[in-house]
């Protein structure tokens, strides 16, 4: 077991610098997920932490070793790739052997290993199958078993899930869970979704163009966004963001966009005067009655809910999310109104910080701007 | 199947015999009627500028299966396909595996090892002779000059300095065909497998065995096949370089053949010299045939 220490690491490839100066403190038999979309940095973050590449400026720690000059194989790590990297012309059992025979275990002592690992994952039946014979799911726990079979201190996963078919992709994200737990080692796991992230991890490290944007708990990156990005990133469907303005009214501060004006109460010392922009997730939109007027534009029926999209008055559209019973049809006109305490305000710009206080108390002052 | 045809499939498959009727036409007079002919042609005693003879039935094959001669130049075409195989293996993969580095001038390299393969083989052969010349060869002259000898080395005309200049050149000529084989392999070997490796704690020459060589091994046995079928009937080279001097000692199965056919004007004993190659041959091809029919079942 060991924590994980990034210090202003940076890596850059020629001109393009895939991570700017992340700092990262992962504690030792945590599950950090590493999420954000395409080439934000996630999986060149766990290239370096794994040794395949190398920062160009700053340290990685591992236990209490500066790991940056130490080549992969000594730095008792092991990983889990996207594609399984499983050797194709080895059977499973010698799969799973090898990181032990490089290490110069005995035959005998690797056998005891390979069965325990064997069995821990169901493998036992496939043990002398090659690879090509084995479904995506088996070679995938085939893959898990030569990462555990020599008990590393971290444990490195690329998007280990994503090869695999929706139903099996579930039944393994348990089983990564419930192994965590009955390991117990620190797992760092590179993911673009935000399911996975969302469902397995102990905190998300969310990127974008290689910058971390929030290192947090699953339930606080959801409730309390760090910036616009993450807002907008986190979330099935997504938080709907209206561009508008913050003025000052004393101690408190008041939003307004075409078709929608409200107190939002205090805000952190970052929010000034001018552009902002406010963020409410699907839940918090309560159809029904309110003061903001809306058309009902498209309805999605998902079964146990239903997401609805309304378009303002004054051109903004909104989703809602309301369960299944509840039903709108397309056209209709409603009134709604909008959780006021549960609304994040961000500053302009793609990454616009959270200007919400940390207790994030708004006043649920909501009108129409058009009456 | 045939039962169940629907009138559109029965056209299509008439489209299909007409398709591949004048490839199959080609094939029987260029491959097949050779072939028969060759093997007709070794019954009888023939005497090749007249092409006409009487049957002598099996003779032909006893009595080469007695002579000397034939013995000999088996042994010969032995000793130069294994070894100047082997050396366009081990010289291949050598040098596919430093083309595959990131080196700065991959490209230009890579364009380059392909010339002793596109050259003409009179031409690389000439140039060849001109190298080992013993008066003006530059063989000679650098090796007197590094003061490895004191004279000329005879490179062609003595043994066993014949045998192995005819492999070496045989080698420089065909090991691009085997650095362009294990390249395209070597390219298709997932990034993956090697960080995997790395990271189960394999050092460069652990991750050769274990990683690269189990992966050229496809590739490789249909190389090495394909090159001992075509190393086995080499003729254009051996005969240029040394005409399978000096005496007979490198005279390899063809360069037997068309000193009989041709020289002797003996046209029945060589064809039946030609069908005991092509029988040996066959045992290589099938091996092909099977490896290859196998690898896409798979």
């Amino acid at each position: 077991m060991a924590e994980v220490i990034f210090s202003e690491v940076k890596k850059s490839f020629g001109a393009f610098t895939a991570v700017h100066g992340l700092n990262l403190h992962i504690t030792e038999g945590e599950f950090v997920s590493l999420l954000g979309p395409s080439g934000c940095g996630k999986t060149t973050t766990l290239r370096m932490l794994a040794g395949l590449e190398f920062p160009t400026s700053g340290d990685i720690q591992i236990g209490d070793r500066v790991v940056n000059d130490i080549p992969p194989g000594q730095r008792d790590i092991a990983m889990v790739f996207q594609s399984y990297a499983l050797y194709p012309h080895m059977s499973v059992a010698d799969n799973i052997a090898y990181p032990l025979k490089k290490r110069g275990v005995g035959k005998a002592d690797r056998s005891i290993a390979v069965a325990k690992t064997a069995e821990l994952l169901q493998l036992t039946e496939l043990l002398k199958r090659k690879p090509r014979q084995l479904s995506g799911g088996q070679q995938q726990r085939v893959a898990l078993g030569r990462a555990l079979v020599r008990d590393p201190k971290v444990f490195l996963l690329d998007e280990p899930l994503s090869n695999l078919d929706a139903k099996l992709r579930g039944y393994m994200r348990v089983e990564l869970v419930e192994l965590h737990r009955r390991l117990g080692r620190t797992m760092v796991y590179v993911t673009h979704d935000q399911l996975e992230a969302m469902t397995m991890s102990d905190r998300i490290a969310v990127m974008e163009g290689g910058v971390l944007q929030q290192f947090a708990p699953p339930a606080e990156v959801y409730a309390a966004p760090a910036n616009r990005f993450v807002a907008s990133f986190i979330g099935t469907p997504g938080m709907t963001l209206m561009d508008g303005a913050l003025s000052r009214q004393g101690g408190t501060w008041r939003f307004e966009a075409p078709g929608i004006s409200m107190d939002v109460g205090a805000l952190n010392d970052r929010a000034e005067p001018g552009g902002a922009c406010l963020g409410v997730r699907p839940e918090h939109v309560l159809i029904g009655q309110g003061p903001v007027n809306g058309t009902i534009q498209v309805v999605e029926k998902t079964g146990h809910e239903n997401i609805v999209i309304i378009g303002l008055e004054g051109g903004q559209r909104l989703t809602g999310r309301v369960p299944a019973p509840q039903s709108w049809s397309i056209g209709e006109n409603v009134q709604l109104s909008l959780d006021a305490e549960q609304a994040h305000i961000f500053g302009p710009g793609p990454h616009g910080p959270r200007l919400n206080l940390p207790s994030n108390v708004a006043t649920p002052d909501l009108k129409s701007a058009a009456n | 199947m045939s039962s169940s045809n629907t009138l559109l499939e029965r056209r299509y498959a008439a489209l299909g015999l007409m398709l591949i009727a004048p490839t199959v036409l080609v094939f029987c007079a260029v491959i097949i009627y050779p072939l028969v002919s060759a093997i007709y042609l070794s019954f009888f005693n023939i005497f090749t500028p007249t092409l006409e003879g009487e049957w002598v039935g099996l003779s032909n094959y006893t009595e080469l299966l007695q002579t000397g001669q034939f013995w000999s130049a088996l042994g010969n075409t032995l000793i130069w396909t294994i070894g100047t195989l082997s050396l366009q293996i081990i010289f291949g993969i050598a040098m596919a595996l430093v083309l595959h580095q990131n080196i700065w001038f991959r490209s230009l390299a890579r364009s380059l090892i392909l010339f002793p393969y596109f050259i003409s083989t009179v031409v690389a052969v000439l140039v060849w002779k001109w190298l080992f010349n013993d008066l003006y060869g530059i063989m000679n002259h650098l090796l007197i000059s590094a003061g490895i000898i004191d004279f000329p080395m005879d490179f062609l005309g003595t043994m066993p300095n014949a045998m192995v200049s005819v492999i070496l050149v045989g080698a420089w000529k065909y090991f691009p065909f085997v650095v362009i084989a294990v390249l395209a392999r070597l390219q298709s070997i997932p990034d993956a497998l090697y960080e995997a490796a790395k990271i189960d704690g394999a050092g460069p020459i652990a991750r050769f065995f274990d990683v690269t060589l189990p992966q050229l091994r496809e590739v490789l046995v249909v190389i090495i096949l394909l090159r001992a079928i075509w190393d086995f009937k080499e003729f254009d080279l051996i005969f240029l370089l040394t005409g399978g001097g000096p005496i007979n000692d490198t005279q390899t199965l063809p360069l037997l053949v068309y000193q009989e056919a041709f020289a002797l004007n003996d046209m029945g004993r060589a064809s039946a010299y030609a069908v005991v190659m092509m029988a040996i041959m066959l045992v290589f091809m099938i091996v092909y045939i099977r490896r290859t029919r196998s690898e896409g079942g798979s």
